[in-house]
């Protein structure tokens, strides 16, 4: 390998001598990195629990997990916060509000990117685009079609992000809202099946887009004990070239992602931290150019 | 007039030169980005670390600031006086019925009545609602909105189940065997004696020829607390009226909030 790589830096120097001047170094030896900082199933939950909480007394609150996110931005810039759905219900500020101020810090946390949760439809999907404009971020969602509601147009099936030269498609999917919400609160919504989507979905960023990173924004749930029922796990063993898919609405809290082998056999991740903002997730991605590499050796520090 | 044309070209000359130059270093540095650029990336390591929220991590105060005045209007508006309890309710002051659960049985009945019958011009026999539904008292004093949130602070519903007789049956067997006083509205008389028991709804005896409509929340119908009669039902209306919202309602209503133990539920001994 090392000597590979010092061929290749030598081609580089005798280009560079025909021309002169210019230097390759930043283009060769740098090592990219990106950071993925991730919540799911916030539930309103804007202030720290009460002391009297009999779990999670003083834990959470939107105002740490802003300096936390600080901190790791300031640590790599090249970094995106997402979320998985279910940021609404929970606490009275929704009662009251709707969503507004959830939106609203989310926007000052610098959210990049969030799918919906059952819980985002609470006040009907007008509630939730009543809201939008509170939201200095996207929503996607590519299992539901949203065409016959409000909501078209708004919610795209994907977002692509470039940060220090890499591509990263981050896609959403949401769980089967009928028999969890009311239909008079979605509507014309029409869940897709998750698996098919997410085999076209990631086809596209892979093959046509040029993707070097892919993200699925889920809140299909962790695990379920029914055997027929669609959730991360299955997804991930369903499905190739996802690197991560960042979970929701079983609030499962995985001290660690787990690691799941894809269709291709190649290990993939799915995490999943908990609710109510009691935790930030990270997984954080260094990257380096194909052409010198073989196969696709990578090691995964959990 | 020549010279100037002259120069004109010149110029041209020496722009389309330098033009043709910058084009050579734009195509050189296009080349340079993307043989960087294009070449595609592939994920060497990955690391995860998840932090807990904890409360040793300070706070970033310009959130809180962002939030306080939020926060303080709705302080303001849940301790809003809507109405005065002349005597303490509660969910245990009686023998299978209290105080508190058939003032929240009646004002469930009245509001999904009026629902029900403005969607499908029918009535709504009785309603029954939980004993665990009730998590808090009124007590003596000002009534405010934050007592509608302290007793029903589930976003439940009200809806209304079509039960035949049988259903109905099972409704008042299980409300014998769990021995609890599960709310029921002034419309049901159920008598209670020795083990036995005679039901009147609305003054009529059970009837095996009917069905009956009654009003629950969406948990009841769901199976919560293993009502499994509300299930199945014969057909099902969902208001998606949030029972909080119709004790707020029925609280600003009323001036007084008045509610005794009656003969809904009698017990001989």
């Amino acid at each position: 390998m090392k000597r590979r790589k010092f061929i290749k830096q030598t081609a580089a120097g005798v280009a560079l001598a025909s021309f002169g001047g210019f230097t390759f170094q930043s283009c060769e030896t740098k090592q990219k990195h990106i950071t993925i900082l991730h919540t799911n199933d916030t539930h309103s939950q804007i202030e720290p629990f009460d002391e009297s909480h009999h779990r999670y007394a003083n834990k959470g609150g939107v105002a740490r997990r802003a300096v936390l996110v600080e901190q790791v931005r300031k640590e790599n810039p090249n970094t995106l916060l997402l979320d998985a759905g279910d940021i609404f219900q929970g606490t009275p500020y929704f009662n009251y509000f709707g969503g507004e101020i959830e939106f609203k810090l989310m926007s000052m946390l610098k959210y990049d990117l969030a799918t919906l949760g059952n819980h985002d439809f609470d006040n009907s999907i007008d509630g939730f685009y009543k809201q939008l404009p509170n939201a200095n971020f996207d929503f996607v969602s590519a299992n539901y079609d949203f065409k016959n509601t409000v909501l078209d147009t708004h919610v795209k099936p994907y977002k692509i992000f470039y940060k220090d030269g890499i591509k990263i498609g981050v896609f959403g999917l949401g769980i089967e809202l009928d028999g969890l919400v009311n239909k008079r609160m979605y509507k014309e919504t029409k869940y897709l099946n998750p698996v098919e989507i997410a085999q076209d979905i990631t086809k596209e960023l892979k093959n046509q887009e040029n993707c070097d990173l892919i993200i699925c924004l889920s809140h299909l749930g962790y695990n379920y004990k029914d055997p027929d029922k669609i959730s991360d796990l299955k997804l991930a063993a369903a499905t190739k070239d996802i690197d991560l898919i960042i979970g929701g609405h079983t609030h499962t809290f995985l001290p660690k992602p787990t690691l799941v082998k894809n269709l291709n056999d190649e290990n993939m991740l799915v995490n999943q931290v908990g609710a109510y903002g009691l935790n930030l997730g990270r997984v954080d991605f260094y990257f380096d150019e194909n052409n010198n590499k073989t196969t696709s050796e990578k090691t995964i520090i959990l | 007039m020549i010279q100037k044309n002259y120069l004109v070209i010149t110029n041209v000359i020496k722009t389309k030169c330098v033009l043709m130059k910058k084009i050579w270093i734009l195509f050189f540095l296009t080349f340079l980005f993307i043989s960087c650029e294009n070449s595609s990336q592939q994920v060497i390591k990955i690391t995860a670390k998840t932090t807990a929220i904890n409360p040793e991590i300070q706070q970033d105060s310009t959130y809180i600031k962002k939030f306080l005045p939020y926060k303080n209007k709705m302080i303001e508006e849940i301790s809003t006086i809507l109405s005065y309890a002349p005597k303490n309710l509660e969910r245990n002051d009686g023998k299978l019925q209290s105080t508190l659960g058939n003032l929240i049985a009646d004002l469930s009945y009245e509001k999904a009545n009026e629902l029900f019958q403005k969607e499908t011009g029918k009535t709504v026999d009785f309603s029954m609602s939980n004993y665990g539904g009730i998590r808090s008292g009124i007590y003596k004093g000002n009534v405010t909105v934050s007592n509608a949130f302290e007793l029903m602070p589930f976003d439940n519903t009200l809806v209304v189940v079509e039960l035949t007789s049988e259903k109905v049956e099972e409704l008042f067997e299980y409300f014998v065997a769990e021995n609890k006083a599960n709310p029921l509205s002034k419309h049901v008389q159920f008598i209670i004696d020795d083990g036995n028991y005679t039901i009147k709804i609305n003054g009529k005896p059970l009837n095996n020829n009917r069905t009956y409509f009654v009003a629950t929340s969406n948990y009841l119908q769901k199976g919560g607390d293993e009502m499994n009669f509300f299930v199945n039902p014969e057909s099902l209306y969902e208001s998606n009226f949030l029972i909080r919202n119709a004790i707020e309602e029925y609280f600003k209503n009323k001036d007084t909030l008045v509610a005794s133990l009656d003969q809904r539920v009698i017990i001989k001994d």
